[in-house]
């Protein structure tokens, strides 16, 4: 393995101290009834117990989340008393970057020395998401109404274009073929169902009982409810919304949230049970794309980001991103002359859904988990978010991780 | 000379054994005496004072003192600084509801209230010639001591007595009244004295309950209760399992909710006072009293444990076997260990040690008796296991030795004692429902009298712990709501143990002192072939509102022993559930009902003469016959339990004696596996207990 230095030298990652609901599709679980931000705190600390972290160790807490949720003014240090251990914190926002944002906050957290060991937990619930009401004197209606993750996805203020429109139009940038696409999305589908079924996503996933108001089961969350197989044939003959675009070569939004840690090198080996895996974060960027491009920032990004480290891509061992569009995979192996058959190995948000805050995090979970099961290597995760941006990062799995 | 299996708790008291009580044919003092010779004589009848009078133990204990002092003309004078919240005022509701308006204004219109800056006592007092002074201010030594010289000063003589939770005698300078949760109506005081005095004595005639613990920092029961809690938040720590999570498996284990418990008395208290107790703990005896991190912030902070409503819990949590498994050893190792340096240090009768966990911090079973039902081997292993995962349990608090004497009768009689003075047996039950433990130490004390060679036995409640006899422990029903044959074995184990008392004895006496005699308890007494009560006991058969088929022969026993123009009184007593006053039930359920002292002697009487004292009814060994068919005027049998309450009579009583334990044993047995059982009190129970 290439050695380059990391950028948050004393920040690490304790192997196998991380967690993720699954990721019910929006309106099919019982996570489209509750505050997701109690859900998340709760969540949290069940999900650290059965990773023998006690809760009582963590000194900060980042949240993170992009959707309005009841007492979200309280932020970090709500979530963490629901989590039954009350800590300072703070909330970050970032669309569908915020799942590794607020991981490389935490890290930032670490390496300032202000915190020791930092919690990462970001939900969303885009089910029955609020609607806002908005005084706004200059508009005609006088009262704007806005109902969070529709009006939003259907409409970027900067530019007046729909998410969906982004797609379409990268696409036709990239002079991407429909048959690539749904092809890519058919392989992807069978990468998830082939994790699901090795049991690969257990060792990510964590099933969670809700509760009703009464202490009775409101529901059970042990799926990533609403995915299904499909069949090339099925893809094939869905009507094309935009270039490219169809209902299946796109996500869809799901509840959900995930949690891990970052604490420092000194600690690691208290939350860890593999101390001997070492991992650590190499480098990070972000840049903005042309406006309704927003299929294309990741590529951008990551070539900073290679320009960055040194690094190429025959250095990266697992490369995993966040695709709410087949598109993007396209048009990412494209610039890259990458086989898109060989990334998001053990599923993907194409496939398992867009819960926006989480959504990054569950992503860098599972692509350290195929890391530790190669061996080590670089991992480099990445995706878009709204406003026609791309994130990117790089951490480092020490070799010798599937021993 | 009396002998007795193990020492009668009432003896540590001064008073004596229980069969004293009926040899003399009183009990051992007399209230009117006594009051006398603490608050004088009624011409000069001197006051109580309770100083912290408006504080939730202060204010509790004026209404239980006062309902039982006011007849006696004692002045109850409440002591509490200016401005301070009525906390005396809001126990008259409570006062009204359990005695009615005209006695609860009565008993208030004896509170005198004074105001009291601290430093002076109200010149007006002197009037009331203060006798005794229960003390219930804040937990500060020298605000106590300062408080105490003022009284002294002033009154010289006068009774002191300090309902700390805080501090041993030994530091504060007083005797210690330690009184148990909720104040108004729990009757339980550890009592640290050099040796009983009258005031204890007075008390234990007045109803109430006290238990002498020897001096150390903190007692019994905050030994019990704040380690039970301090070992449920080690275990949070640990696991981060949410506190209500951790009451719900500790209720199942154990049987108490520490954490709602201290929501329920007021989290800002309740916290300071389990940090307090195991601050001190852990000073003398290390870490494993140390409060943890969550208890010092929830004492600072004074905030609830369990989330605020809109809260409510909405991750469920479940641990699996291993995890069970883990769980038990926090709790209960942490337990064992708290518990063995109580007993190496002598604290408390094993019986008062015992009891104080069921009768005030909710034990389903009392820490000896589960520690007695481990044996020393589990007991000391589970420690062991305990040290692995929190290893600073301080190895200077744990006393393994002290299980050498699990089989010596302190041990295996902890709720059943047996007394003679070669004549005459007393079997006293000091546990209020019969459960598994007391059936065992039942047959352990009949066995013991049996090789003492006494044939006269008289069975009674203890004339201290249990106050009244409920009945069955419905707990103990559990197993047989889906195991039909539990049921059996419930029924038919316990009747054998009940029979014994009518097989293997020349005379048996069963003797009701208590304010009701029910149930399963019921059951066992009318196995006696004489029962004596006090005319103003309620006894009754509340099976039937359960609904459970009584098991331990009342469907038949009772109808052999009653004239059949009396059936209808049995029937009306099983199936309607209502109780009915002894007086009311001479002649077809008790043999003899009156006031207490000539219902004790007319026990001795009968014990010790026979038939010659009083005569036996007939019990018909064969089978009934006449019995009636329409029950239609006194229950419905359209109730499923009346109907199968009904035929659990018909059948057994129609059977002979050899038959009818097995008869009533089945029915018993089927109606608990049947929905009826399952959806009732005692599957609710269960449900909300076991189903966690």
């Amino acid at each position: 393995m290439k050695k380059v230095e990391s950028i948050y030298p004393n920040a690490r990652i304790p192997y196998g101290t991380w967690g993720s609901s699954y990721f019910p599709a929006w309106q099919m679980s019982a996570l489209a009834e509750v505050n997701i931000g109690q859900f998340a705190g709760e969540a949290m600390s069940k999900i650290m117990s059965k990773r023998k972290v006690q809760m009582k160790n963590l000194d900060y807490l980042v949240t993170g989340s992009t959707i309005p949720w009841h007492w979200k003014f309280w932020t970090s240090p709500f979530v963490s008393s629901c989590a039954g251990f009350r800590l300072p914190g703070y909330h970050v926002e970032q669309a569908c970057a915020t799942g590794l944002k607020a991981i490389l906050l935490a890290a930032a957290e670490v390496q300032s020395g202000s915190s020791d060991t930092v919690g990462v937990l970001t939900f969303d619930r885009t089910s029955d998401s609020p609607v806002g009401v908005f005084p706004e004197r200059r508009s005609y209606e006088r009262t704007i109404a806005l109902s969070d993750v529709w009006d939003n996805f259907g409409f970027d203020p900067a530019t007046g274009k729909a998410m969906l429109t982004t797609a379409g139009l990268a696409a036709r940038k990239y002079k991407i073929d429909r048959k690539e696409v749904d092809e890519l999305t058919f392989y992807r589908y069978e990468q998830y169902f082939n994790s699901l079924e090795s049991g690969f996503l257990n060792r990510v996933l964590v099933p969670m009982e809700v509760l009703n108001l009464q202490g009775k089961v409101l529901g059970t969350i042990d799926s990533d409810a609403g995915v299904r197989k499909i069949t090339l044939d099925g893809l094939r003959a869905m009507r094309e919304l935009d270039s490219c675009v169809t209902s299946g070569t796109q996500t869809h939004a799901s509840d959900g949230m995930a949690t891990m840690l970052v604490t420092s090198k000194d600690k690691v080996k208290e939350f860890t049970p593999r101390p001997d895996i070492d991992i650590q974060i190499i480098g990070r960027a972000e840049v903005r794309t042309l406006p309704s491009l927003m299929p294309e920032a990741p590529v951008l990004t990551i070539k900073k980001l290679l320009n960055q480290t040194g690094l190429t891509m025959d250095d990266i061992a697992v490369v995993k991103n966040h695709n709410p569009f087949a598109v993007n995979d396209a048009i990412f192996a494209k610039e890259f002359n990458y086989d898109w058959h060989k990334m998001n190995n053990t599923g993907c948000p194409l496939v398992w859904g867009h819960p926006q805050g989480p959504t990054l995090t569950r992503v860098s979970m599972e692509a350290l988990e195929e890391a530790v099961d190669l061996g080590g290597g670089y991992v480099l995760i990445f995706g878009c978010a709204a406003g026609d941006v791309g994130i990117a990062a790089i951490y480092k799995v020490s070799e010798g991780g599937k021993n | 000379m009396t002998k007795s299996m193990r020492q009668s708790t009432l003896d540590t008291l001064g008073l004596g054994n229980v069969i004293d009580i009926f040899k003399n044919g009183r009990l051992p003092v007399n209230a009117s005496e006594l009051v006398e010779q603490v608050f004088g004589k009624e011409s000069e009848r001197g006051a109580l004072v309770i100083s912290g009078a408006n504080g939730i133990v202060g204010a509790g204990k004026m209404m239980q003192l006062g309902s039982r002092l006011q007849p006696y003309g004692i002045p109850l004078i409440g002591l509490d600084f200016p401005g301070v919240p009525d906390g005396i005022g809001f126990q008259y509701a409570g006062l009204a509801s359990s005695f009615g308006k005209k006695q609860a204004d009565e008993i208030m219109s004896s509170v005198i209230r004074f105001n009291y800056e601290g430093t002076k006592l109200p010149s007006l007092l002197k009037k009331f010639n203060p006798k005794l002074l229960i003390e219930a201010i804040p937990e500060i030594l020298e605000i106590k001591k300062s408080h105490y010289k003022i009284f002294r000063d002033s009154f010289p003589g006068i009774e002191i007595k300090s309902v700390t939770s805080g501090f041993p005698s030994s530091e504060l300078g007083v005797d210690i009244y330690h009184p148990a949760f909720p104040h108004q109506i729990n009757k339980i005081w550890e009592v640290v004295e050099s040796k009983p005095s009258k005031i204890t004595q007075l008390f234990w005639v007045l109803g109430m309950l006290p238990i002498p613990v020897s001096d150390n920092w903190a007692f019994v029961l905050d030994v019990l209760f704040c380690g039970l809690t301090l070992s449920a938040l080690r275990y949070h720590e640990a696991t981060n399992m949410p506190f209500w999570k951790i009451d719900k498996y500790v209720r199942k284990l154990f049987g108490p909710n520490p954490f709602r418990a201290h929501d329920v008395i007021g989290a800002k208290g309740a916290n300071f006072l389990t940090w307090s107790c195991l601050h001190h703990l852990s000073m003398h005896y290390g870490k494993l009293f140390e409060p943890t991190a969550s208890l010092v912030e929830h004492k600072d902070g004074g905030q609830n444990w369990y989330p605020l409503n809109h809260l409510r819990p909405m991750v469920n949590w479940s641990v699996d076997e291993n995890e069970l498994k883990e769980f038990e050893t926090w709790i209960l190792g942490s337990l064992i260990q708290m518990t063995s340096l109580m007993l190496h240090e002598n604290r408390s009768h094993l019986t008062y040690m015992n009891s104080i966990g069921e009768l005030c911090a909710q034990f389903r079973n009392g820490i000896n008796s589960q520690i007695r039902r481990l044996g020393k081997e589990n007991s000391i292993k589970i420690v062991d296991s305990f040290h692995k995962l929190f290893p600073d349990a301080s190895p200077k608090a744990w006393h393994p030795d002290v299980f050498d004497n699990l089989n010596k009768p302190e041990w295996q009689q902890l709720y059943v004692n047996a007394e003679h003075d070669g004549k005459i047996g007393v079997i006293t039950i000091a546990r209020e429902s019969y459960n598994w433990d007391v059936n065992e130490e039942m047959n352990r004390a009949i066995d013991w009298l049996k090789a003492e060679k006494i044939e006269r036995v008289i069975l009674t409640g203890d004339f201290h712990l249990s106050t009244q006899l409920v009945g069955a422990d419905t707990n103990e029903f559990f197993p047989a709501l889906n195991i039909e044959k539990e049921g059996f074995r419930v029924s038919y184990e316990w009747s054998k143990t009940a029979r014994r008392l009518n097989n293997e004895f020349k005379t048996s006496v069963g003797f009701i002192n208590g304010k009701r005699c029910l149930g399963g308890m019921l059951e066992l007494m009318v196995h006696c072939h004489y029962l004596v009560s006090v005319d103003d006991a309620s006894l009754g058969a509340p099976e039937v509102t359960l609904p459970v088929v009584p098991g331990m022969e009342m469907c038949h026993w009772t109808f052999r022993k009653a004239k059949s123009n009396d059936w209808e009184k049995l029937l009306k007593l099983l199936l309607t559930g209502k109780s009915v006053k002894a007086s009311e039930t001479i002649g077809w359920l008790t043999d003899y009902a009156g006031p207490m002292d000539k219902a004790i002697q007319i026990t001795y009487d009968i014990a010790t003469n026979d038939e010659k004292a009083l005569p036996k009814r007939i019990f018909n060994e064969g089978k009934l016959s006449g019995l009636p068919t329409d029950i239609s005027g006194i229950a419905s049998q359209s109730n499923p339990a009346v109907k199968a309450i009904f035929d659990c009579i018909i059948n057994s009583c129609t059977s002979d004696l050899n038959e009818a334990i097995t008869i009533q044993s089945k029915h018993s047995g089927a109606f608990m596996t049947t929905k009826y059982c399952q959806y009732g009190f005692i599957g609710g129970e269960y449900t909300k207990t076991m189903v966690v």
